[in-house]
C-alpha cells in the first residue's frame, strides 16, 4: 500500500477504500454518537452542579440511568467508528502545504489546525471516558470532569466546523452510490479486501461488538454477553461499590456506636441515634444507582424520609438542603440536595438495602437515595443535614 | 453557504469556550499535562496504531492468499478496535483490593479465548471461501 514509505504523499495510498464514500458514511455515525455524548454529558454535568437554575427534575426516577448509560454506550460505539474513520482519511495527512499561496495558506492552517484539534480532542475524551469508567487515572495533575467538560465543547465546536467545511463533498458522496469515484484521489485505485460497503458494515459490526462486550455495567439482560464490562453488576444486596469504607476512610467513624445523625434547620440541631431513626415510619423505595462512569444497579431501599426528619426539625419545605458525610476528604463529601429532591417522597436517608441493613461498603449506617440522581451525589456515610434557611 | 457559515462560526465560538473552560478552571501545570494528553492521543494514533495497521496490511497483501483476505481484514477491524477498547479493563490497572465489585471479570483470559476463537473463524471462513472458488474454476 505504501510505496514509498520514507515520504509518503497522499498518493502512497492507494487503496480505494481510504475514500471519501467510507469516510462519509461512518462519519455520519460518528457525528451521531459524539452528539449523544455531548447531549447526554451536559445532562451529567448539569446534573452535579451544587445548585440548579432551572430545577433538576427528579421524574422519571430512572432518566440519569438512562442518560449516563447512553453517554457511555455512544462513546463506546465511537470508539471502532472514529479508528475506520480515520484510518479512510489517512492520505489526508500527507497532504502539501501551500506555502506560496498566503491566502489558501491561511485557510489550509485554520482548516487542518481545527481538523487537528477534533482528531486530539476526540481520541482524548474517549480515550479519558474509557479509563475513567474502569476507574484508572494514569494522569498526574488535571482534573478528569473539568477536563472532560471543556474539551467536550472542543470536540464539538471543532465537529461543527468539519461538518461544515465537507458539507458539499459529504452531501455528493453520500447521494452517489458507494463504489462512485468522482471524488476518489487519482491514486486510489487499487482493490482492497473488502469491498467498500463491505468495510462500512464492518465498522458498524464492530461498534456493535464493543456496545455489547461493555453494555452489561447498565443493561442488566446484557449482563452475560458484556465480558469486557467493567463490572458483573454483583454486590452487597445485588448493587456494586464505586468507593469503599476503607478508600474513604470511615471505616471507624461509620462503625462507631456513638455515631448520630445531626439535622440542623437554622442554626438548631436535633440529633438522631441509629435506633431513632429505626424507630419512626420506615419507607421503602425501587431506585436505582447510576454512576456517572456509566453502570448502574436496581436497589430495594428502606429507611426514613428526608422530608419527614427535616420537618421534625422544624424546616418549611422548599429549602436546599447541604448533606455531609463521614468522609474527611473528597469533591462529593459534601453535596446540595436542591429542594425538590428533598421534598421528594422518594427521597430516603437508606438503613437498609434489600432487606437487609446497609453494609459498610454501601454507606452504613445510612446514606441518601434519591430519585434520577447521579450516583456521587447518592451521599453514602451520612452524619449531617442542614437547612441553611 | 450560509448554513455553513453559520455552522463554522456556531463551531469556533464552542471551541472558544471549551478552551476557556480548560484555562480558566485548571492551572498552567495542568494546561501542559492536558496539552501532553492531547498530543500524546494523536501521535498514539497516527504513528503507532495506523504504521501497524499499515505494516499489518502489507504483510497481509504479500502472505495471506486472497480468499482469505476479506474474513481476515473483518477480523482485524472487530478484533482490533474492541482489543483497543479494551484496554482499561485489559490491563486491570484500576482494580482495588478493597473493592472485589470493581472489575470483576478475568478479561485477560476472555481477550485470549476471544482471540483464538478469531483465529478459528478466520481459518475457517478462508478455507471454505479458498475451497469454494477453486470449485468455481
Amino acid at each position: 500500500m505504501v510505496s514509498r514509505p520514507a515520504a509518503p504523499t497522499p498518493d502512497s495510498f492507494t487503496s480505494r477504500l481510504r475514500s471519501p464514500a467510507v469516510a462519509a458514511r461512518v462519519g455520519v455515525w460518528l457525528g451521531l454518537s459524539f452528539g449523544i455524548c455531548f447531549v447526554t454529558g451536559l445532562v451529567s454535568h448539569y446534573a452535579q452542579l451544587p445548585s440548579h437554575p432551572i430545577p433538576f427534575p427528579t421524574s422519571p426516577s430512572s432518566g440519569y440511568r438512562l442518560t449516563q448509560g447512553l453517554h457511555v454506550i455512544s462513546g463506546v460505539a465511537a470508539i471502532p467508528l472514529l479508528l475506520v474513520k480515520l484510518w479512510s482519511v489517512l492520505p489526508k495527512l500527507f497532504e502539501a502545504v501551500p506555502l506560496r499561496d498566503p491566502r489558501r495558506l491561511l485557510l489550509t492552517v485554520l482548516e487542518r489546525g481545527s481538523i487537528a484539534l477534533l482528531v486530539a480532542a476526540s481520541i482524548f475524551q474517549l480515550a479519558t471516558g474509557v479509563l475513567n469508567a474502569a476507574q484508572w487515572y494514569p494522569w498526574l495533575t488535571f482534573s478528569f470532569r473539568t477536563t472532560h467538560y471543556a474539551l467536550a465543547w472542543v470536540a464539538i465546536g471543532a465537529l461543527l466546523v468539519h461538518i461544515a467545511v465537507k458539507l458539499p463533498i459529504t452531501r455528493d458522496v453520500l447521494l452517489a452510490d458507494i463504489d462512485a469515484t468522482t471524488h476518489d484521489r487519482a491514486s486510489a485505485t487499487a482493490p482492497g479486501a473488502l469491498s467498500r460497503r463491505a468495510l462500512v458494515r464492518t465498522s458498524f459490526a464492530a461498534a456493535g461488538v464493543a456496545v455489547l462486550a461493555t453494555a452489561g455495567s447498565t443493561v442488566p439482560w446484557l449482563r452475560q454477553v458484556s465480558l469486557f464490562a467493567t463490572r458483573t453488576g454483583e454486590g452487597p444486596g445485588g448493587v456494586p461499590i464505586n468507593k469503599s469504607a476503607r478508600a474513604a476512610g470511615v471505616v471507624e467513624s461509620a462503625s462507631a456506636p456513638d455515631w448520630r445523625l445531626e439535622v440542623v434547620v437554622g442554626g438548631v440541631a436535633t440529633s438522631w441515634s441509629y435506633d431513632d431513626l429505626r424507630a419512626i415510619p420506615q419507607h421503602t423505595v425501587d431506585l436505582p444507582i447510576a454512576c456517572v462512569e456509566g453502570w448502574s444497579a436496581q436497589g430495594t431501599w428502606s429507611g426514613v424520609r428526608v422530608s419527614d426528619l427535616l420537618r421534625a426539625a422544624g424546616a418549611t419545605a422548599g429549602a436546599d438542603v447541604d448533606v455531609t458525610s463521614l468522609q474527611q476528604a473528597g469533591a462529593f463529601r459534601r453535596t446540595v440536595l436542591p429542594a425538590n429532591f428533598a421534598g421528594d417522597d422518594r427521597t430516603l436517608l437508606a438503613l437498609d438495602l434489600a432487606g437487609e441493613p446497609l453494609s459498610l461498603d454501601h454507606g452504613f449506617p445510612c446514606r441518601l437515595i434519591a430519585p434520577n440522581r447521579p450516583g456521587v451525589l447518592q451521599t453514602k456515610w451520612v452524619s449531617r443535614l442542614e437547612v441553611s434557611a | 453557504m450560509r448554513t455553513r457559515a453559520v455552522l463554522v462560526a456556531l463551531g469556533a465560538a464552542l471551541m472558544t469556550y471549551g478552551a476557556w473552560l480548560l484555562l480558566s478552571r485548571q492551572d498552567p501545570g495542568q494546561w501542559l499535562e492536558v496539552g501532553i494528553w492531547l498530543g500524546a492521543g494523536v501521535v498514539a494514533h497516527d504513528a503507532v496504531i495506523s504504521g501497524v495497521v499499515i505494516a499489518v496490511c502489507l504483510l497481509g497483501s504479500r502472505l495471506v492468499p486472497p480468499a482469505w483476505r476479506a474474513p481476515a481484514a473483518i477480523a482485524l477491524v472487530v478484533w482490533g478496535a474492541l482489543t483497543i477498547a479494551a484496554i482499561p479493563v485489559l490491563t486491570r490497572a484500576g482494580a482495588r483490593a478493597d473493592n472485589p465489585t470493581l472489575l470483576d471479570r478475568p478479561y485477560l483470559a476472555t481477550w485470549w479465548a476471544i482471540s483464538a476463537i478469531v483465529v478459528v473463524v478466520v481459518a475457517v471462513a478462508g478455507f471454505v471461501r479458498s475451497h469454494r472458488s477453486r470449485a468455481g474454476e
